[in-house]
């Protein structure tokens, strides 16, 4: 479970990029984040993380996010980042998997015995001793949700999941996402995506919660996207 | 100005790679005394930075070639002298793996030559004392700093340069491969490696300068109160020392390595037959001068590969008739060899 | 195909190479790495006269060029901005040093020029030394190796994760270099005005690059040290190949073989 509590943020004075945003994330709920630009979705994640500071404002599963919990957030928050390049610095794939293990104190052979499993899990079983300059787009964000998955969190956060992925691996990973069991967050622009993999949708806007609600009705209120710079997803408008 | 291992004789090379290893410790002591984690994945994209930006092709103004950036200056500029140092040393241990630029053997005298005079001597001795100066303060506060970048960049990439191109000659000469007297082959080096550091240092202040406008807080050096980078006289006293330490090192393998001494390097080779048997005037010229004597038997004891290891052997020249003999008929061998493995190797397949 | 291209293909051609098998490839990294040091440094401990002694250590690149199925012509091929350096700076030998060392049917040859070929070839066996090393190791393993030697583990982290940006990096400046001919047909390179611009921008993105790798590596447990990579790899083998490389290296640096074999012809 993920709570925010009235949680403001600005890095200047004066200027919040949020504010005063309160909701809840029941366990194995899957959420969108959406927002046009500049919205403050990426500020939201960051404060989820701990990679930017607050105070008693946001809590994954009771336990509030700051310093002295940050080793323990971060093992129950997993991060997909939208660039898979600098989620995987390891030379190889497999090594990226274990890095996050290895640093958890795993062992080397269990470490090992965990990549093999979770590249199983993913049917990408071939990437493991690939390295991860070599490999494709696609490739690179399914090892990416392999190395964050390998730490077993109990909730997952995604930036844009399926940008810059081809018809195909934007499916693969729209199946994969719904066949996970773990809370997800997902902040994208691709509406469509949003609207196959999440029960919920948060609508942020200039720093505040617009609307907090079922997909379905949101993604369909065309009014209230286009008020906030978004437009109906593709699936769901008439030609 | 990558020296490849061939041009360097083992005792210049370990002299060099001590220098450069010293240094580099130094340097690993200082960065993480500084404690900062996030400065490794910041050091690594730097360094790759410098090497990709290497790929870009800078025309240079009226003339029809182009000149590329000089990474020494630009990385200390941005991370500090001894973080700058240590990506410089990614930069070139990268490039003589994978792009056959210099060599492993040669690494220690490519990284004092361009990362050790860029880092270290062009932030300590003009990088940080000219951001620090008061010049152009008449121009108020952002021209001012634009032409102190400029004038730091510029000089310091010509200086370093310089030095690291004057190095080139010193090693290569000491490790006697090149037959070119030291005056000439210096006669030739030195302007080139001028017209290049004043293109390099263009190219490194019209980058910083950039920097300057859009991120002012990327540069180090900038602001009066950055502690870290407080301007010593301690430091450019080490930067003095350690040059100076390492510049006689080379010389005196230098004047131990050619039998008439540094008279010789500079002023040209009079007496053309000494090669021939330069074991025999080794001994001479041991007793013509203590200071060279001294020198003789640093490298006698610092080169554990002589190269005047046949010096009691009828060939101690090395390549005799014989010799060529043999090996045209291991030639003839291999290919042999070669050419009935293909035959198999066709024939299994 | 502009530089920043090239770089790339040459890196991942490299990184193909690797790939391979062999059994070469299969030996241990640091075994590999010691052989080629020591290699570099006995080759160039030959006189400067020693043409025949150098020329018989190209046993060692002849062995591994057999055995890995490495090909000799991209070797060469990569060679071809290096060696001219190196001649450069040994072509004045034959003019400065005129004495005669040898007579070949009356012929006679300087020790310049005995000294100019022995430069050049030195220059190519260490190349080629070092070309093997990376085109049969992986860079992981390479890693492993140098902190197998105690190279400190700053150093060995900062150069796999420059080995892995600079693919990354490269890419963005070989796709600038395109994007900047299209608007500027007829330049050959990077025009004054936006010397700055150019690098500038790439250096600013590169930077909030690195504090997005740096919050990826914190996300997953770093602490200000990378794990030690660890490897299986045959040990024995690896020794063995170590010491009969040394021992053939010693025996062709004090033993004048090429000069044994030709007396057993001439006499």
């Amino acid at each position: 479970m993920i709570e925010i509590r009235n949680l403001t943020y600005e890095y200047e004075p004066g200027k919040p990029v949020l504010k005063n945003i309160s909701f809840t994330v029941e366990d194995g709920e899957r959420v969108g984040l959406i927002g046009a630009n500049g919205a403050g979705k990426s500020t939201l994640m960051k404060l989820m993380l701990g990679l930017l500071e607050s105070t008693d404002a946001v809590f994954a599963d009771g336990v509030p996010v700051k310093k002295d919990t940050l080793p323990e957030i971060r093992r129950k928050l997993g991060f997909v980042l939208q660039n898979s390049d600098h989620q995987m610095f390891m030379p190889t794939v497999a090594q990226d998997i274990a890095f996050g293990l290895l640093n958890y104190g795993m062992g080397q052979t269990e470490a090992d015995r965990k990549t093999d499993e979770v590249l199983n899990q993913l049917h990408v079983s071939y990437l493991k001793d690939k390295y991860n300059h070599r490999i494709s787009g696609g490739e690179k964000r399914m090892a990416a949700i392999a190395a964050v998955l390998a730490m077993e969190p109990s909730a997952l956060l995604m930036d844009e999941p399926t940008s810059a992925l081809d018809p195909e691996n934007r499916r693969r990973i729209i199946q994969l996402i719904c066949s996970l069991p773990q809370t997800c967050i997902i902040t994208s622009h691709d509406l469509d995506m949003i609207l196959d993999t999440c029960s919920r949708v948060i609508l942020l806007d200039q720093g505040g919660i617009i609307k907090d609600g079922p997909a379905e009705t949101i993604l369909r209120d065309r009014e209230l996207l286009e008020a906030h710079h978004m437009e109906l997803p593709l699936s769901l408008s008439r030609r | 100005m990558h020296m490849a291992d061939a041009l360097l004789s083992p005792p210049v090379a370990a002299t060099m790679a001590a220098a450069s290893g010293a240094a580099a410790v130094y340097s690993i002591s200082k960065v993480r005394k500084e404690n900062q984690s996030e400065k490794i994945p910041v050091m690594a994209v730097s360094a790759a930075l410098v090497f990709a930006g290497q790929m870009i092709n800078y025309t240079i103004p009226g003339t029809g070639s182009s000149g590329h950036l000089c990474g020494g200056m630009l990385l200390s500029a941005l991370l500090g002298p001894e973080a700058g140092f240590l990506s410089m040393i990614i930069v070139l241990a990268v490039q003589c793996l994978f792009f056959a630029d210099g060599g492993l053997m040669a690494l220690g005298a490519n990284i004092w030559n361009m990362a050790f005079y860029g880092c270290f001597i062009g932030t300590y001795l003009i990088w940080l004392p000219i951001m620090k100066s008061s010049l152009f303060s008449g121009m108020g506060e952002k021209a001012g700093t634009r032409a102190k970048i400029i004038l730091a960049s510029v000089l310091g990439c010509v200086l370093t340069l310089q030095l690291g191109a004057f190095s080139v000659v010193l090693e290569t000469t000491a490790s006697g491969i090149g037959e070119l007297p030291f005056g000439a082959f210096a006669g030739l080096m030195l302007p080139i490696h001028l017209a290049i550091g004043l293109v390099e240092g263009m190219i490194t202040a019209a980058v910083l300068c950039f920097v300057y406008e859009t991120r002012p807080e990327l540069i180090r050096g900038i602001r009066k109160e950055t502690g870290s980078s407080k301007f010593s006289l301690k430091q450019v006293l080490a930067c003095l020392g350690a040059l100076a330490l390492v510049t006689g090192g080379l010389f005196s393998l230098f004047a131990s390595s050619h039998p008439d001494g540094l008279e010789w390097a500079l002023f040209g080779n009079s007496d053309a037959g000494y090669a021939s048997n330069m074991a025999l005037d080794e001994e001479n010229f041991g007793t013509q001068s203590s200071a060279a004597d001294t020198a003789a038997s640093i490298q006698e004891s610092t080169s554990f590969l002589p190269d005047y290891a046949f010096k009691n052997s009828d060939s101690a020249a090395g390549t005799t008739v014989s010799g060529l003999v043999g090996c045209g008929i291991v030639a003839a061998a291999a290919i042999g060899v070669s050419a009935a493995g293909n035959f198999f190797r066709r024939k299994t397949s | 195909m502009n530089r920043a291209e090239k770089a790339l293909h040459a890196l991942k051609q490299m990184d193909e190479l690797t790939e391979m098998d062999s059994p070469v490839h299969r030996l241990s990294a640091l075994s590999k790495l010691l052989v080629t040091l020591l290699f570099i440094l006995i080759t160039v401990s030959f006189h400067k006269y020693d043409l025949t002694g150098v020329f018989m250590m190209a046993l060692y690149p002849y062995v591994l060029f057999q055995l890995s199925g490495i090909s000799f012509r991209l070797c060469i091929y990569r060679m071809r901005y290096a060696i001219p350096l190196v001649a450069m700076i040994g072509i004045f030998n034959p003019f400065f040093d005129r004495d005669p060392l040898l007579q070949i049917a009356g012929i006679s040859i300087s020790g310049g020029m005995i000294s100019f070929l022995t430069l050049l070839l030195k220059g190519m066996l260490c190349l080629c030394a070092s070309f093997l090393l990376v085109s049969t190791a992986k860079i992981d393993d390479l890693c492993a190796a140098l902190r197998r030697m105690h190279v400190p583990s700053l150093l060995v982290t900062v150069f796999m994760l420059t080995y892995r940006y600079i693919s990354v990096l490269t890419e963005e400046v070989a796709l600038m270099t395109d994007a900047y001919h299209l608007r500027a047909p007829g330049q050959k390179g990077i025009a004054f005005h936006a010397w700055g611009s150019f690098l500038g921008q790439l250096l600013l993105r590169t930077m909030d690059r690195a504090q997005e790798l740096y919050a990826a590596m914190l996300l997953r447990g770093y602490n200000g040290e990378f794990p030690d990579l660890q490897k299986n790899e045959n040990r024995t083998a690896s020794w063995i190949w170590l010491i009969t490389w040394a021992v053939i290296f010693l025996a062709l640096r004090w033993l004048n073989i090429p000069d044994l074999i030709g007396r057993m012809f001439m006499r």
